[in-house]
């Protein structure tokens, strides 16, 4: 796959140029733009749920002050990861003229994708720290360190999953609707808005039983490491985070091998 | 080194009909317990080859399978069975806005498609101002493609199709919107083309032209090859069997 990739740089390069300077047309404005979403979002959550539902009284109970800054830093991956998703979709299915004309290794799309999106999610993600720093919120370094990891965890799994729904949207219209219809509710099985504190040290005999399936989904454990930077105490236990790397790596084989199988019939169906 | 630019043995490829893409139709057609596709032989058991340095013609009624055969050649659909060998490089031209992205602009498609054809950027910047001057669009080069005439597209297509260094080029009656001047020109072009060693593979509806620049033709039917021979002769016997058929009608009218 990656000596594919390799052979056609040239291409991919031209194609994220390409989805990027869409998206960064007027290059400033252009980047607090794509920043209008999750900080559209931080404000109405810390409405809700700070000066509604007082969440963020229990919440100083676990050490977390600014409850908008812990927000806002899971937020901003959250939306890395919700963007990839609903734009994985179409990554092949919007393409269509150019996959019915000529062949080149489809991979190409999702992977593009994916990186165009990276170069978004790493500014927006530096903005996080800068506010950190601003209203003086302790930065642990030795997490900050671990950064790129994260990261890397975070790209794999979605580049599995956007294998899997951008070939499948292909072949099933309705894949992009049940998958925009799945992320709504995928993000309140992350703690986002909620510390993770909530999860595991809850009173709930419900939750406690659950707490480990709560944490086989990658994405809480992946949002918890960006925590981790900002909050102590914040990060998933260990073992789930081992545990999500498996997960994220048997998500990566599915969607390729999905991928693979599913391609040869793409360019007549699509 | 072999002779032969393109070797097809015995290539079969079906489509199936899919009458609902989404997956709210498939449950809908399981529980009905519905097939759910129509299989269709597009390609039946076609063989031929195209020697390097040939100019061959592929004919046959609208939806006899030949842009289903230069798909197939192109690597974007895969044959059921049957085995393919291309030895060069293929540019292939398959109808009407091949391979244009619609969003980009002129400039843009043109520096894409030598990146999907794996130019790289010295060579890119080298083609790129040959592809504007043959196409003629200097004035629109800045313009998306989806503003684009037809005529327009079948221009960008068809120059940037025979400046990617290829070896092969499929050409799918893409001149078929090109005006008068500009199909003159093609067709210049591709003799030049042909005597300057590349292979060319032509599908087209207007026969006339295919005289001067083929070698030989195939005719294809219904999937499945009819003849293959020198080309006056096939042109004469294709235009015949319509003439056939068009008289046996007649007596039945009459
Ligand atoms: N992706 C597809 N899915 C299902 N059927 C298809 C597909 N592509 C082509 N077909 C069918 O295969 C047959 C051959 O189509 P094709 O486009 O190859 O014809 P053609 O010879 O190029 O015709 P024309 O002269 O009109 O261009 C047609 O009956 C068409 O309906
Ligand atoms: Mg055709």
């Amino acid at each position: 796959m990656f000596a594919d990739i390799m052979k056609y740089k040239e291409l991919l390069y031209f194609l994220v140029h390409k989805e990027v300077r869409i998206r960064y047309r007027n290059s400033f404005f252009g980047f607090f733009w794509t920043l209008l979403e999750p900080l559209g979002l931080m404000v109405i959550y810390t409405i809700v749920f700070s000066l509604i539902l007082n969440v963020d009284d229990s919440a100083k109970g676990q050490n977390i002050d600014h409850y908008f800054l812990y927000v806002l830093s899971g937020l901003i991956p959250w939306t890395f990861f919700n963007n990839s998703m609903k734009k994985g979709t179409k990554a092949l299915s919007g393409s269509s003229s150019l996959i019915k004309k000529v062949y080149f290794p489809r991979e190409i799309f999702p992977v593009t994708m994916l990186l165009s999106n990276l170069v978004n999610f790493i500014p927006a993600f530096a903005l996080v720290i800068a506010v950190a720093l601003i209203v003086g919120q302790p930065i642990y370094w030795d997490q900050l360190a671990l950064l790129p990891a994260f990261i890397l965890l975070q790209s794999v799994f979605i580049l599995g999953l956007a294998f899997l729904v951008s070939v499948l949207n292909v072949f099933y219209r309705d894949v992009e609707f049940i998958t925009n219809l799945l992320l709504r509710g995928w993000m309140y099985l992350c703690p986002i808005i909620y510390p993770i504190s909530f999860v595991t040290e809850s009173n709930n005999a419900m939750i406690q039983q659950f707490e480990w399936l709560y944490f086989l989904n990658p994405m809480a454990v992946i949002i918890s490491l960006y925590h981790g930077i900002l909050y102590q105490g914040q990060t998933a236990p260990l073992e789930y985070v081992g545990y999500s790397i498996g997960i994220t790596l048997l998500v990566f084989i599915i969607g390729w091998v999905v991928f693979k199988r599913l391609n040869r019939r793409v360019g007549e169906v699509i | 080194m072999t002779m032969e630019a393109i070797v097809v043995n015995n290539l079969t490829k079906h489509f199936r009909k899919a009458y609902d893409k989404t997956l709210k139709g498939y449950f809908i057609s399981l529980i009905k317990r519905e097939k759910r596709y129509k299989e269709f032989t597009a390609l039946n058991d076609v063989s031929f080859s195209i020697k390097k340095g040939e100019s061959f013609a592929i004919i046959g009624k609208n939806g006899a399978g030949k842009s289903t055969l230069f798909k197939t050649l192109s690597g974007i659909i895969y044959p059921d069975s049957g085995d393919i060998q291309i030895n060069g490089k293929v540019a292939p031209l398959i109808e009407l806005g091949a391979g244009l992205s619609r969003d980009l602009t002129g400039a843009e498609n043109i520096r894409l498609n030598c990146a999907i054809f794996g130019l790289d950027k010295e060579r890119i910047e080298e083609v790129y101002p040959k592809i504007v001057e043959f196409s003629e669009l200097e004035e629109f080069i800045h313009t998306p493609v989806k503003f684009y005439s037809s005529g327009m597209k079948a221009r960008l297509g068809f120059s940037i199709a025979i400046h990617i260094d290829a070896d092969i080029i499929l050409i799918d009656e893409v001149l078929a919107v090109g005006d008068k001047d500009f199909k003159k020109k093609c067709y210049a072009k591709m003799e030049e083309l042909r005597d300057s060693g590349k292979t060319l593979v032509i599908v087209s509806h207007s026969l006339k032209p295919l005289r001067k620049i083929c070698d030989r033709a195939l005719i294809l039917e219904r999937g499945k090859v009819v003849e293959i021979g020198e080309i006056n002769e096939m042109i004469d016997k294709y235009q015949d069997e319509k003439k056939e058929k068009k008289a046996k009608k007649n007596k039945k009218g009459a």
